[in-house]
C-alpha cells in the first residue's frame, strides 16, 4: 500500500509518497528513529509533486483556507492532478502519519531542490506578517479606545 | 558621553558574557542583564541601551533586559539551569504578548536563529507585529496556540519551545505544539504563574 501525504508550507503545497512502510514497521519508536536519519527517511518517503504559490497574495489566500480547514480550488486541482485514480481511497490521520509529517517538516528543505537554505524562512516571514497583519486589522470586535 | 545619567555610561560599562550563551552582563554601577541588540538605536519598550566600543573600534549596542517585565529574564536572573535558547537556535515562543521578551530572545538567537512568536490577543498582537517588522528573525503569528494546525504552514521544526500562555491547560497546549514542531530530543521551557493557579495562596503553596 502506498501512502500519500500532503504537506503545506509557506512556499507551496507538496505531496509526498511513503512506500515500503513494512520495512520500518508501525512501531512508533522505530518510525521516530528512521525519521531523524535523512538517509533512511529519504528511501521511504519521496516527493511526488510540489506546487509553489504564485504570489504572496495567493499564499495568503491559501493559508486562510488551510487554517479554517477549507479546500481551495488550487489544492483540489493539485491533488486531482497528482493522485492516482483509485476506486477506494482511505484517508488516514494517525500517530504514524503524524510522525512521518514531523520527518517531512524536519528535512523539507532537502526534498525541494530549488529551495536554498533560508528561502523557506523568508517565505514563512513574509506569510507570517501578512497573515498576522490581516488578523489584527480585520477584527470587528476590537474595542480600542486609547485614553492618553 | 556621560552626564545623561542612567546606564548611558559610554565606554564605562564593561560587558561580560553570561553563563547562558547570547546573554551578557553589563558591569557598571549596578549590574544589569543585557542582550546584544539586533537593531542598534532602537528601544522596544523604552529599555535603556548601552553602547560599547570593541577592540577593533566597532560600536556594539546592548539592551538592558528588565527582569520585572520578563519571566524569562527573571528566570535567568534567579539562576535557571538552562534556557536552551542560544545563538542560532530555532525557537517557538507561545504567548508572545507585545513582544518585549521576544525581542530579547531575538537578540539571543541572532541573525542565524528564528523565533516563531505566537500570540492570540489582537491588542498585544499589534505591538508584536510592529516589533517584528524591524527584526527579520521574528515571525509573528496571530493565532490561538491551542490550534497548532492553524499555523502549521508558518512554522518549521524547532530546537526549543518557550511557553508562557498562563492557561489552565497550558501543559496540553505545550504538548500539542511539541508534537507538531519540536525536534526529537528538543527542549521546552514552561513558565508557570503561581498567581494564576490560586491568587489567594502564597506562591510556594500554590505550586505544591
Amino acid at each position: 500500500m502506498t501512502l500519500y501525504l500532503l504537506y503545506e508550507t509557506s512556499s507551496g503545497y507538496s505531496l509526498f509518497q511513503a512506500g515500503g512502510l513494512d520495512e520500518i514497521g508501525q512501531n512508533n519508536e522505530a518510525v521516530r528513529n528512521s525519521v531523524s536519519d535523512l538517509n533512511r527517511f529519504g528511501k521511504v518517503v519521496q516527493l511526488t509533486a510540489f506546487l509553489p504559490f504564485e504570489s504572496a497574495l495567493d499564499a495568503l489566500n491559501q493559508i486562510n483556507s488551510v487554517s479554517e480547514g477549507i479546500m481551495t480550488d488550487e489544492l483540489r486541482n493539485f491533488l486531482e492532478l497528482n493522485l492516482p485514480k483509485v476506486k477506494e481511497g482511505k484517508k488516514a490521520n494517525n500517530d504514524f502519519v503524524h510522525e512521518i509529517l514531523r520527518g517531512v517538516r524536519l528535512h523539507f528543505e532537502r526534498f525541494i531542490k530549488d529551495l536554498k537554505p533560508g528561502d523557506l524562512e523568508k517565505a514563512q516571514l513574509g506569510l507570517g506578517h501578512s497573515y498576522s497583519r490581516a488578523k489584527v486589522k480585520f477584527n470587528v470586535n476590537r474595542v480600542d479606545n486609547m485614553v492618553i | 558621553a556621560s552626564g545623561r545619567g542612567g546606564m548611558r555610561g559610554g565606554n564605562k560599562a564593561v560587558i561580560i558574557p553570561h553563563r547562558h550563551e547570547g546573554v551578557f552582563i553589563a558591569k557598571s554601577k549596578d549590574d544589569a542583564l543585557v542582550t546584544k541588540s539586533m537593531v542598534p538605536g532602537d528601544s522596544v519598550y523604552n529599555e535603556k541601551r548601552i553602547s560599547v566600543q570593541n577592540e577593533d573600534g566597532a560600536k556594539v549596542e546592548y539592551r538592558v533586559w528588565n527582569p520585572f517585565r520578563s519571566k524569562l529574564g527573571a528566570a535567568i536572573q534567579e539562576g535557571i539551569d538552562n534556557i536552551w535558547i542560544a545563538p542560532g537556535a530555532r525557537v517557538l515562543y507561545l504567548g508572545a504578548a507585545s513582544g518585549t521578551s521576544v525581542s530579547h530572545v531575538s537578540d539571543i538567537v541572532g541573525p542565524t536563529g528564528v523565533v516563531y512568536a505566537v500570540e492570540f490577543s489582537q491588542r498585544s498582537g499589534r505591538d508584536l507585529v510592529n516589533m517584528a517588522k524591524k527584526r527579520a528573525n521574528v515571525i509573528p503569528i496571530i493565532e490561538d496556540a491551542r490550534h497548532p494546525s492553524k499555523y502549521r504552514m508558518l512554522v518549521g521544526m524547532v530546537d526549543v519551545i518557550f511557553s508562557d500562555v498562563a492557561q489552565p491547560d497550558q501543559a496540553r497546549i505545550l504538548a500539542l505544539n511539541a508534537a507538531y514542531f519540536l525536534k526529537t530530543g528538543g527542549h521546552f521551557v514552561l513558565s508557570i504563574k503561581a498567581n494564576c493557579i490560586d491568587s489567594t495562596l502564597p506562591c510556594r503553596q500554590s505550586i505544591r
